[in-house]
């Protein structure tokens, strides 16, 4: 009798349970027919912050409208976290937002055109010459601490610790210019001057650079390179920053989250001259993995998730009936590629990287563009990114300020494909196999990195797109590090799937993938020793576009010279861009002055998002 | 006296042992084809120069067996080394061990106090409904995989708002009062461990059960039944104390698994844990990280089964009169 009490009362609870969990409403999902649909929510153009001077402070005035003070953001981060709080210790993506947030630089980037923006600094001036940069401070404003922000921070930056080789050298290296670094000046306490030994277009832009408290940092400094590599690590106490950025640290919990709170020294102000930012704590969450951050994103423990492809229809069908809202953020800075090896030289031991008939193959521009048209990027689009991307064809994001836009897209044309094979000599036998003038079957290995499900995908399709013209592809997803060794050092592969973020401000970050001596120059890649060796003519081009590109200063001079160069890989095809995917942001609805940009992303503007009030629910 | 010398005894003959571990997992990380340096080499903003820097920091530009060297050294030193980013291993695991321990050791206790007297009981009452109860309910705990079961459970939280999506505390911790605190970690513990307690719990309960059995069938037990001895004292005072021995072995190895049992289930409740840093060191060939983590383990485990000796030691005189 008590058992069977029991049995009644434990079948109830377990009923009662799996009825709680089945009350959720249940939403039909809709696929979306094209990108359009998650064009609804954009918003009126971002105005940009303007210059004040008042009591002789020289503010940045938001211009954004006036919002509520109090409240908190949850964002959050993938991974394992920050591995720094130190700004230029940066190595990985984390730790360079989560620092960023607390240090600003001179200039920013304006989120819609993408030109330089006043941050530390109201402004510059740039000699006739281009080799001299004036940098004109603000007046009055100042660190988290209460000292003021003055020239010798920055010329203290700029001399002792970026061009002293401390913490990460990116950045010292990419301004070597002919051998010799910039040279920083003060004049005064708010007039800074950049003297570089020949023009050297990328220097601008490279001032975003944080600039840290000379009081803090100096004494680290002055302990050596080793010292400062773990200055302000995650282990540093919250108390121990001072900061010029928005917010400040208040708390990092490893493996949990990581909590600022505002900065009430910052130096924006909203119209009415109120202090900003607008927020008390902004809050990253450290999440392991994409599919915990949409279940504390379900959960309402985040307030702001980026979407992959494959949950935005999910999501668009769920917008109204939640306090979300979609943004659609415009295409990835992120490209995706098949490259093929170029490679013709031998390795020390007298071997080819590449086997000669390969070689032929490969060096043929007809077969490359027969590679080319017979790619069915739409369909990869449809069927891998869920219809939220756009095909690519230019080496440069589409997003990027320096997109070439003459360059037209066109569709899988496997006839075109077929006429070019013919005209090099490619047979095919009754049973549609492909052959070459010599009578080799042509057959080749496709690489890409396994457990990447989006390049995997991608690569069955090439396979399947590839074989329609005869072709045999022997498709080989290995693991990330073997391919990176294939592709730097060993160069034995034929052809590969990857993908590469660049910046859609800068395209001489991509220098290392073009020119002819580059690290990356993956599709025809050459050792050290080896030089220039072997140049290809269009090669040599490349080289110049990318050196001249870089040393000229007015944009409209460097649009022609990297036009130029996406042209020739347009033309030439070492590597063939597939598809660029669409970013989906999805935001709490209470939060405003949302203003959402292909360049900055959704909260490049946190001082001026604030809560507001009135819940709407549509 | 004799037991001191046994212990130290069992303490040298660890050393051979730790050294042959070290050596296997330090040679199998570093002939595997990860490359720490990977993602530095495929970033195009990062100069050769850099990459040639940070080869030489991390030592990857000597011969493995003086990279095997310098790490054993300074291993024997009780000096951990530093991660691929530059902060201390020792550090990065004294960060997360009290979080992995204090859900361990709730799930051990836990487990050990219901699944021992709930072994004893489905034994004494072996074949009756409750048994049989005991028996359908331990058999699902043991089949289901543990990552699924903590899965399913997030979802649940997911779908009823009831419990935290994973994680030890809530963003605004640092402003709670004491008791706050207390529920906000006892509300984020509560999915974790009762995925742990499940599985653990049903391999505890049925080998206490069948010890018990086991004990329960024999001689002496018989014997003190037909003396006409209380069931109470026949069950709690013979046949317990024989049927515990197992446990006690059983107890060593859960030692062991104190800083590594919970790896799966702290990964999918994004538990703050040595798990996931673990898992993390793994991917990147982070070498020290990963060496010292294991090294732990089989530290742990020599210990564990330390322990358990020596508790069988002090229980059971049949052993004592032997070593």
């Amino acid at each position: 009798m008590r058992g069977r009490v029991f049995r009644v009362l434990l079948f109830l609870v377990l009923a009662a349970l799996l009825l709680r969990a089945c009350i959720v409403q249940d939403i039909p999902t809709k696929i979306p027919q094209n990108n359009n649909e998650y064009q609804t929510n954009t918003v009126e153009s971002y105005p940009i912050p303007k210059n004040v001077t008042i009591d002789g402070v020289d503010y940045l005035q938001s211009q954004a409208q006036v919002g509520n003070f109090g409240g908190t953001l949850v964002s959050s981060t993938i991974g394992e976290g920050p591995k720094t709080f130190n700004p230029f210790n940066c190595k990985d993506n984390t730790s360079a937002i989560l620092s960023g947030v607390m240090y600003d630089g001179l200039f920013t980037t304006n989120p819609v055109t993408g030109d330089v923006a006043p941050k530390l600094a109201k402004g510059y001036t740039i000699s006739p010459d281009g080799k001299v940069y004036t940098i004109y401070l603000r007046h009055g404003i100042k660190w988290s601490d209460g000292k003021p922000i003055t020239a010798d921070d920055v010329v203290f930056t700029w001399q002792n610790i970026i061009f002293g080789g401390f913490g990460d050298t990116s950045t010292r290296d990419s301004l070597v210019i002919n051998g010799k670094l910039p040279i920083v000046r003060k004049y005064g306490d708010y007039i800074v001057v950049f003297s570089i030994p020949e023009p050297y277009a990328p220097f601008l832009r490279s001032l975003s650079m944080s600039i840290a408290p000379k009081h803090v940092f100096y004494p680290a400094v002055q302990k050596g390179k080793e010292y400062f590599d773990s200055f302000l690590s995650t282990n540093s106490k919250p108390q121990d920053f001072v900061v010029s950025g928005a917010f400040k640290l208040k708390e990092y919990v490893p493996a949990q989250r990581v909590v600022f709170e505002r900065n009430p020294n910052y130096y924006e102000i909203n119209s009415k001259n109120e202090k900003l930012p607008y927020l008390d704590k902004l809050v990253y969450l450290i999440v392991g993995d994409l599919n915990n951050e949409v279940l504390k994103f379900e959960a309402k423990e985040l307030d702001v998730i980026s979407l992959q492809g494959s949950k935005v229809a999910r999501y668009k069908s769920l917008e109204q009936y939640s306090d979300f809202k979609l943004y659609n953020l415009g295409p990835d800075t992120g490209t995706m590629y098949i490259s093929l090896n170029l490679n013709n030289r031998k390795n020390d031991k007298g071997k080819y990287y590449v086997d000669p008939i390969k070689q032929k193959w490969f060096s043929d521009l007809n077969f490359r563009r027969a590679v080319d048209y017979s790619i069915d990027r739409k369909n990869m689009v449809l069927n891998i990114a869920n219809g939220i991307g756009v095909p690519l064809f230019t080496p440069e994001s589409l997003n990027s300020i320096y997109l070439n836009k003459r360059l037209k897209s066109y569709n899988k044309d496997i006839n075109a494909a077929k006429i070019l094979l013919k005209k090099s000599g490619f047979k095919t036998d009754k049973r549609g196999q492909l052959f070459d003038k010599y009578g080799n079957r042509v057959e080749f290995n496709l690489y890409t990195n396994a457990g990447n499900t989006e390049r995997e995908a991608i690569g069955v399709m090439v396979k399947q797109d590839l074989e329609d013209l005869g072709m045999k592809v022997n498709f080989k997803p290995i693991e990330f590090n073997s391919l990176v060794n294939k592709l730097v050092s060993t160069f034995d592969w034929d052809m590969v799937i990857m993908g590469l973020t660049g910046s859609p401000l800068e395209p001489n970050g991509g220098k290392n993938v073009w020119m002819s001596d580059g690290r990356l120059h993956m599709f025809n890649m050459r050792t050290p020793q080896e030089g220039k060796a072997g140049i290809l003519p269009w090669e040599k081009e490349l080289d110049l576009m990318f050196e001249k590109g870089a040393l000229a200063t007015k944009f409209e001079d460097r649009k022609i010279y990297y036009d130029k160069y996406q042209e020739i890989v347009y033309n030439q095809k070492p590597m063939i861009y597939i598809y660029s995917p669409i970013r989906i942001v999805a935001i709490r609805d209470k939060f405003k002055n949302i203003y959402p940009s292909s360049l900055g992303g959704i909260t490049h503007n946190i001082e001026e998002i604030y809560i507001g009030h009135d819940k709407v629910h549509n | 006296m004799d037991t001191i010398k046994y212990i130290i005894k069992r303490i040298l003959q660890t050393i051979p042992l730790l050294i042959i571990v070290s050596m296997i997992s330090f040679f199998i990380i570093r002939l595997s084809p990860v490359d720490p340096l990977a993602e530095l080499k495929l970033n195009p903003s990062v100069s050769p120069e850099t990459v040639e820097k940070e080869k030489a920091r991390l030592g990857l530009d000597k011969p493995i067996i003086i990279q095997y060297g310098k790490w054993a050294l300074s291993f024997a030193r009780g000096d951990l080394g530093i991660t691929s980013t530059g902060e201390k291993v020792s550090q990065k695991l004294g960060e997360r061990i009290p979080n992995t321990l204090l859900l361990t050791t709730i799930v051990i206790l836990l487990t050990w106090l219901v699944g021992v007297p709930l072994g004893i009981i489905a034994a004494v009452r072996w074949k009756t409904n409750l048994d049989r109860i005991l028996t359908v309910l331990t058999s699902i705990g043991m089949a289901i995989p543990s990552f699924f079961f903590a899965v399913l459970l997030l979802m649940f939280a997911v779908k009823t708002g009831w419990f935290p999506i994973g994680g030890l505390t809530s963003p605004n911790f640092a402003d709670m009062s004491f008791g706050a605190k207390f529920w906000d970690i006892t509300h984020h513990l509560i999915l974790p461990v009762i995925v742990l307690f499940t599985i653990s719990l049903a391999g505890l309960q049925r080998q206490m059960r069948a010890n018990m059995l086991d004990v329960l069938d024999s001689d002496y037990v018989k014997f003190a039944r037909a003396k006409g001895v209380s069931e109470g004292v026949v069950i709690y005072k013979h046949a317990l104390r024989n049927a515990l021995n197992p446990m006690i072995t059983l107890l060593g190895f859960e030692f062991a698994g104190l800083l590594s049992g919970a790896a799966l289930t702290e990964y999918v409740f994004q538990y703050p844990g040595l798990g996931r840093l673990i898992l993390e060191a793994v991917l990147k060939s982070d070498i020290n990280l990963v060496m010292a983590s294991l090294m732990m383990g089989a530290i742990m485990l020599v210990i564990g089964n330390l322990i358990a000796d020596i508790l069988l030691i002090i229980t059971d005189p049949r052993i004592r009169s032997k070593s």
